[in-house]
């Protein structure tokens, strides 16, 4: 024991004074003006955050800004909301959670600032439409599109065109599976993959008025969507063999690489296809939930928008940021590097990975994500996985439908206890 | 009678001293399957290049040292590091210190006073309560005393091993004979300097166990800074492996390679005492 | 001031009251507000009313919360009786007289040095691409698929629970084993007794309290699984997997399940308690038994 002792003092007398190393390292602030920005969109857009982030910092010397993107950041951002402790600026999309956050009355009001100009109204009205009060809790920057992402070689090879109603669509499938080629690649181990689905489906098949009737409980699940959870279900008979245990970054992976013909999910999705194959040649539809072709829309919400928190230390620089953010300029810039569109009046997007949808979006013939207007609470995403599940194993489909709408309305009730 | 029995015993004895190659041969294969295959894994999938990924298992063909350097950079390692060393290093001489004084206090005085009796109790029903359990409250609290950093979540582990620790000393310390104590009173010692002189030397072998387990607690631990530490310049090693496992995307060798970065110095520090650390445990768990 | 005199010297107060207000400060108060929090229908910031007892309700017919324990429950009886039965056996075989028997100790006592959360993104790994690769490449259609993303998903935590634990679990028995005089062994064996017998009439006696010490600590431990989880599945497919504290963290920072959560988490602590207080019941009256 005691050669241990000896050992054991020598090892802390070494860590102690690494540690106070490290204590001195780490208190080294510089005085500058420090602010958090916090993207929601885990690794996709942190890149060009980053590169706008350090331009910024070339022309406001005093200000460091610090992009942060953890997995899972739903999660992190409300027990942060619960500690009181927002980041300066939050790059988020329009759901549920901005939903919570401006009830919880964290954020600022942005109506008033010269920026907000350039905002297409559509897409204010998106964020206005989910917000408490009058104001504008978050500035609309870029927009997505949520569909079908398609290889074009593929298609051609298996002689299919872009089908424009739900047999076709059908038909599409069957005639890629005869000529060998996957037709779907599904990613379902990363749970929140089940809701572009369910969102193209949805969006385009209930009521318009289903979203307010029924957060007034004044209809259900069981009674309006029977047909979208059918489709759902008949959809996944199209996928690859192991589609619940893919997760999203190997499923992008393997699409990119030719090894199936499409991608039910966001225009968000192309750079990470672009970093696997930069030769890929991609395109999206929206997915094709009705048999009556004008019924069909391309979801599209706002998937960033720019808010700051009412708590920031350093608000004058967070919106020095923002407004930077907001330049035409810029605002090209993360478009073109995300395949995305963009809330700003004027520009563009001109890529050819999404040339099939850019009209829609011009013309406005988009619909919302049905689940931005859910409450926060309602977890879809585990429900739908459960469906899913269910059917692999080989479940029937009505017991199974009937089973999740069931589910679907006790869960959203529950959820739906905010005043 | 007496004779042969002990021929017997003798003969029994030596069979038992030959090796049972047997029992020998399954265990070598066993921890090579299960525990040594995983980590092999690990090292060579960290020193692959991406392209080198078709058999996973395979030796690499060249060894890709840049994917160290590149994870390193991405989870911006050193400040991590600190972080993580600077709460551990901290956590374990404070709690040594406090934790020892504490457990030594309650346990000399608890047969003559109640109340050092009922912190005893206290201390050791709050074992019973999960960290689960006060997470949510803990994490406003902690919020509102500016405690969601390094430092502050440093004084709560502290704090938060002292039920544990409580138990181990006490029990250690009822073994100490009082009369060591008496004698430094009689040569005009007071409280403090018996402690420190007389009291806290002999607990070295408690010292021990409790500062390996806290070591191992805090390094390891992941719900306590996942749910405190939201600052990314206040992250330890651990919760930056999951914040970044997103981002590393379907790059395996870089996120392994930031695996093994974080493996690397507690494989380490077990090459050089796992004596140790084996015999510290143990005497935690069977005390 | 005699050590075992009446009066206590104040130094001995110094020595523990403020470490112990800062306890009560930082673990029981917090406890004590989760406690009040549960009756009340408190979202983390705003409002708030007292509900009474309306959130336990709620936890008892929610099937997401019943789902989950239901899961802990059924994960933790299978890892604590598979993690016993093996690390029993390992430490049978590491006491009994081989070669490298240092180095194999070491080598199975490595996983307890390393973190859960890596040791399972690590095997997330080989569930997800290498477990599949080989099926494939063998045909065995039960292998090719990951199984994370079945029904069976929480064996592959359970193999991951199991991979670990099994490290602490087996240096105790070790521990145990050691104790026991070969002597006895050597008795028996001249009067014949055969090995199954011998285990059960020698050394599982003499080693159960080194057995009720794992059961205490792996019971608590398997409860409250939570790194492995968020590593692997994160509570999917559905929720099949999500243990309670992993409800707790994924819920409990949602506004309007905070009260509920807090609500949750007392059942938890209360379900923790009867547990512990079995098992400690169960260990003195072993003890009584012993003596």
């Amino acid at each position: 024991m005691r050669k241990f002792s000896k050992q054991l003092s020598c090892l802390l007398a070494i860590l102690l004074f690494v540690a106070s190393l490290a204590g001195c390292g780490s208190s080294s602030s510089s005085g500058k003006e420090k602010i958090e920005v916090f993207s929601t969109k885990n690794a996709e857009n942190t890149e060009i955050l980053q590169s706008m982030a350090t331009e910024f910092e070339k022309t406001h010397k005093n200000v460091n800004v610090e992009i942060v993107s953890p997995s899972d950041a739903g999660t992190v951002l409300k027990t942060r909301l619960t500690k009181g402790n927002l980041p300066d600026v939050l790059a988020m999309g329009g759901d549920a959670t901005f939903m919570e956050l401006q009830k919880a009355g964290t954020l600022e009001d942005l109506s008033k600032k010269s920026y907000v100009n350039s905002v297409q109204p559509a897409y204010k009205k998106m964020v206005t439409s989910i917000s408490k009060g009058s104001g504008l809790y978050g500035v609309p920057y870029a927009t997505n599109a949520s569909g079908v992402l398609y290889n074009k070689t593929l298609f051609k090879k298996a002689g299919v065109k872009v089908p424009q109603t739900w047999d076709q669509f059908i038909a599409a499938m069957q005639k890629l599976k005869k000529a060998g080629i996957q037709p779907l690649e599904l990613t379902f181990k990363d749970s929140w993959t089940t809701l572009p689905i369910w969102n193209g489906l949805a969006g385009s098949l209930q009521s318009k008025d289903f979203t307010t009737q029924r957060l007034k409980n004044k209809t259900t699940f069981a009674k309006t969507h029977q047909e979208i959870a059918q489709k759902y279900l008949q959809i996944l008979n199209y996928a690859q063999p192991d589609f619940m245990g893919t997760t999203y970054n190997d499923g992008n992976k393997a699409f990119a690489l030719g090894k199936a013909a499409m991608l039910l999910n966001g225009n968000y999705v192309i750079p990470e296809l672009k970093k696997t194959n930069k030769k890929i040649d991609v395109d999206m539809f929206p997915l094709p939930a009705s048999n009556d072709a004008a019924q069909n829309r391309i979801t599209s919400g706002v998937d960033v928008l720019l808010a700051v928190s009412k708590s920031s230390a350093n608000k004058e620089a967070a919106e020095q940021f923002i407004s930077f953010m907001m330049k035409k300029s810029n605002a090209q810039k993360y478009v073109d590097d995300q395949f995305a569109f963009s809330a700003i009046k004027g520009v563009e997007q001109q890529d050819a990975s999404v040339s099939g949808i850019r009209n829609n979006i011009a013309d406005g013939h988009v619909v919302n994500f049905p689940d931005h207007y859910y409450p926060a609470g309602f977890d879809l995403a585990s429900l739908l996985s459960n469906l899913s599940l269910n059917a692999e194993n080989g479940m029937t489909t009505n017991k199974n439908v009937t089973q999740f709408l069931k589910k679907a309305d006790t869960s959203y009730n529950t959820a739906n206890v905010q005043n | 009678m007496e004779l042969t029995k002990k021929s017997t015993h003798l003969k029994l004895g030596k069979a038992k001293h030959q090796v049972n190659w047997t029992v020998t041969a399954i265990l070598v294969v066993l921890a090579i399957c299960f525990i040594l295959a995983p980590i092999y894994m690990t090292v060579v999938i960290a020193l692959k290049d991406p392209s080198d990924m078709v058999n996973v298992l395979s030796w690499p063909k060249h060894i890709r040292w840049e994917n160290f350097a590149e994870a390193w950079k991405m989870t911006d390692f050193p400040l991590k590091f600190r972080n993580t060393l600077f709460i551990t290093v901290v956590n374990v001489i404070f709690t040594i210190i406090t934790n020892s004084l504490a457990a030594y206090a309650i346990t000399r005085n608890r047969k003559r006073s109640k109340l050092f009796n009922l912190l005893y109790y206290y201390f050791i029903s709050a074992m019973f309560i999960p960290f689960n359990v006060l997470m949510l409250p803990l994490v406003k609290q902690a919020s509102a005393f500016h405690m969601d950093n390094v430092l502050g979540i440093t004084v709560l582990y502290i704090i938060f091993g002292l039920p544990m620790n409580t138990f181990l000393y006490s029990g250690f310390i009822k073994g100490i004979p009082t009369a060591l104590e008496e004698a430094a009173i009689i040569d005009g010692a007071n409280s403090w300097q018996v402690f420190f002189k007389v009291i806290f030397p002999i607990m070295k072998p408690m010292h021990a166990t409790v500062a390996i387990l806290s070591f191992m607690w805090t390094w390891n631990d992941f719900l306590m800074p996942l749910v405190l530490l939201s600052d990314p310049n206040q992250q330890t090693l651990q919760l930056a492996q999951y914040v970044f496992q997103g981002q590393f995307s379907t790059q395996y060798n870089l996120a392994f390679a930031s695996y093994l970065l974080v493996l690397l110095p507690i494989l380490i520090i077990y090459v050089f005492f796992q004596k140790w650390i084996i015999s510290g445990v143990t005497s935690g768990a069977v005390k | 001031m005699k050590i075992t005199g009446k009066k206590i010297n104040p130094a001995f107060y110094l020595m523990t009251i403020p470490i112990a207000i800062l306890f009560f400060i930082f673990h029981t108060l917090p406890f004590l507000k989760g406690v009040f929090y549960s009756f009340t229908d408190w979202q983390g910031y705003g409002n708030w009313n007292f509900v009474g007892l309306k959130n336990y309700l709620y936890v008892f017919t929610d099937p997401d919360v019943t789902g989950s324990y239901i899961f802990t429950f059924k994960f933790a009886i299978a890892a604590t009786i598979l993690v016993n039965v093996l690390s029993l056996l390992l430490a049978m075989g590491l006491n009994s007289k081989i070669k490298f028997q240092n180095t194999l100790k070491s080598i199975y006592f490595l996983p307890y040095m390393l973190g859960t959360l890596i040791i399972g993104f690590v095997f997330n790994f080989i569930f997800a691409n290498l477990v599949p690769q080989f099926g494939k490449t063998f045909g065995i259609s039960a292998l090719s698929t990951n199984i994370l993303g079945t029904d069976h998903a929480w064996i592959g935590i359970l193999i991951v629970t199991i991979w670990q634990s099994l490290a602490f679990n087996t240096l105790i028995y070790l521990a145990g084993l050691q104790t026991v005089d070969h002597e006895i062994y050597e008795a028996a064996e001249m009067d014949g007794v055969g090995t199954i017998k011998k285990f059960f009439k020698i050394t599982f006696p003499l080693i159960a309290p080194f057995f009720t010490i794992n059961m205490v600590l792996s019971v608590k431990g398997f409860l409250m699984a939570f790194d492995q989880i968020m590593a692997m599945t994160g509570g999917g497919p559905g929720n099949l997997t999500t243990t309670i504290s992993v409800l707790i963290y994924k819920r409990g920072f949602q506004g309007g399940q905070f009260a509920v959560q807090s609500a949750n988490a007392v059942v938890l602590f209360l379900v923790v308690v009867i547990i512990s207080i079995i098992q400690l019941r169960v260990l003195e009256k072993r003890e009584e038994k012993l003596n």
